[in-house]
């Protein structure tokens, strides 16, 4: 059921596909020039044969968790200086002498700080997740809330931050609860739209345990919103992804969004 | 290459310089005719719009999908509105809208929203402002104040040097008897990495003329502005 529900999810995702596939494509390019990390990205680049055609188009769609990519700790440090470089010509642009004392090592801590608010492309789900999957005998509904998030906006590259609600029903499987937060965190350290974080985080979660569904809410607050352009204060954006029961019990969905509201 | 287009900007670069820091330069920046401003401008947005795409592919982004196809120009735009107190004075904003009153009391506008940008890490702080000021025959209009907040804060800043800056302008253009501002904010450098405080917040404060000298002055605006 649950598989059924992915491919009908991925198939209304069809441009997402293409645009995804050349995101896989289009890192590996831009990496090609440094072989000295490329052990990793060769691996992550195969999707498994194992799995059956209908993971194929979520996988393309979703980034998931087979198929993330992989910056390494060597490519931060090989691209850090031409990253801060950028960052000069960034602040002389603005106007500002990058000479002036508060501003003598900026471009070197904006660049650590943009790398660590992207660190999401270094991590794999598979990583996290491989240790704390385990067998219980308990199909209640498992809600962990008010997960702290922060991203960033891939449109203006300006802060986003809000909290997350997860709500699954396990199917003889749970996952360790901190490592949903920990999915949040891999997923939300990146340049992201809303929207396809929340999707993002429930199609890890739907793949690692196949439960019996998976609910995710997601409220945050856009910089990008309130700093600038229409700099509404208070708004906040709500996105949600419901799979499985979630998405066909109407009673199961109400009791998750009554229980995070709480 | 980047430093050779750069270098010929550290000229007007300079004067920006000055102007952030001291409030007394406020008429610097208007020699330029205003075609030259427009084409420098354009000139240095293109910069900052090829430095963000560098920006981009650097962190193992593809700067060819869709969602970044954009980005460098839309990032280069915003960096420039969050930068653009630069380009304003307190001269411009408050020329018309100083009065003659015959009022001594205190005047507080509080809880005016403030967005800026940390000089360290180009990551936004943002909070609240409280200015309160003691009228010696001359009252400004409130959204000037809240304007003068706008001017100092939208630059890359330091908290303490925001506050100063926003006081010490208050302080030249009234000749108030007393002028206090505090600023309460949080720094998303804090919050979004490095230490990781979510509740954390910073709160700065300046206090000119008998804010400084009276207590019971501070006294005063403490208890109106702080109160929740």
């Amino acid at each position: 059921m649950d598989h059924s529900k992915q491919t009908q999810y991925s198939s209304n995702e069809k441009k997402d596909a293409g645009a995804s596939s050349s995101v896989l494509n289009g890192h590996f390019d831009g990496m090609v020039k440094r072989p000295a990390g490329g052990t990793g990205r060769a691996a992550a680049s195969q999707p498994p044969g194992a799995e059956s055609s209908s993971h194929r188009p979520a996988a393309s769609v979703m980034e998931s968790w087979r198929e993330e990519r992989t910056r390494s700790v060597e490519d931060n440090e090989m691209s850090l200086p031409s990253l801060a470089a950028a960052y000069t010509t960034i602040l002389r642009g603005l106007g500002e002498d990058p000479q002036r004392q508060g501003l003598l090592k900026t471009p070197w801590r904006a660049a650590t700080a943009m790398q660590f608010f992207t660190k999401g492309y270094q991590e794999k789900i598979i990583d996290v997740l491989n240790d704390a999957i385990f067998d219980e005998d308990h199909d209640e509904m498992v809600i962990v809330k008010d997960i702290d998030m922060f991203s960033m906006c891939e449109h203006h590259l300006v802060p986003i931050f809000g909290r997350v609600h997860i709500g699954y029903l396990p199917n003889k499987r749970v996952l360790g609860l901190s490592k949903l937060a920990r999915i949040v965190e891999i997923y939300s350290r990146r340049l992201q739209v809303q929207e396809r974080l929340t999707k993002q985080i429930a199609v890890a979660i739907t793949e690692a345990l196949q439960p019996t569904g998976v609910g995710v809410v997601i409220e945050a607050t856009h910089m990008c919103m309130v700093m600038r352009g229409v700099q509404k204060m208070n708004s906040k954006t709500v996105t949600s992804t419901m799979l499985g029961v979630f998405r066909e019990d109407p009673k199961t969905r109400d009791e998750f969004l009554t229980l995070i509201r709480s | 290459m980047e430093y050779h287009n750069a270098s010929a900007k550290n000229g007007a670069a300079a004067e920006y310089q000055n102007m952030c820091i001291e409030s007394k330069h406020n008429d610097l920046h208007k020699e330029d005719s205003k075609d030259s401003k427009d084409s420098a401008g354009a000139d240095k947005l293109a910069h900052i719009e090829k430095a963000y795409t560098t920006v981009l592919s650097e962190l193992g982004e593809d700067v060819k999908r869709e969602g970044l196809l954009r980005t460098p120009l839309r990032a280069a735009k915003a960096m420039q509105f969050l930068t653009k107190g630069y380009k304003e004075t307190t001269q411009d904003i408050l020329n018309d809208a100083i009065f003659d009153e015959n009022h001594d009391e205190m005047v507080i506008v509080k809880d005016i929203d403030l967005f800026s940008l940390c000089e360290h890490h180009l990551v936004p702080f943002f909070g609240k402002a409280h200015i309160a000021y003691l009228p010696n025959k001359k009252v400004v209009g409130l959204s000037k104040l809240a304007r003068i907040v706008e001017i100092y804060s939208r630059r890359l800043q330091v908290q303490e040097r925001l506050t100063k800056q926003i006081a010490s302008a208050i302080s030249e253009a009234l000749e108030p008897a007393g002028v206090a501002v505090v600023i309460e904010a949080v720094h998303m450098c804090m919050v979004m990495r490095g230490v990781q405080k979510m509740n954390a917040s910073t709160v700065t404060s300046v206090m000119l003329g008998s804010f400084n000298d009276n207590s019971e002055t501070r006294k005063e605006f403490l208890a109106l502005t702080m109160r929740k």
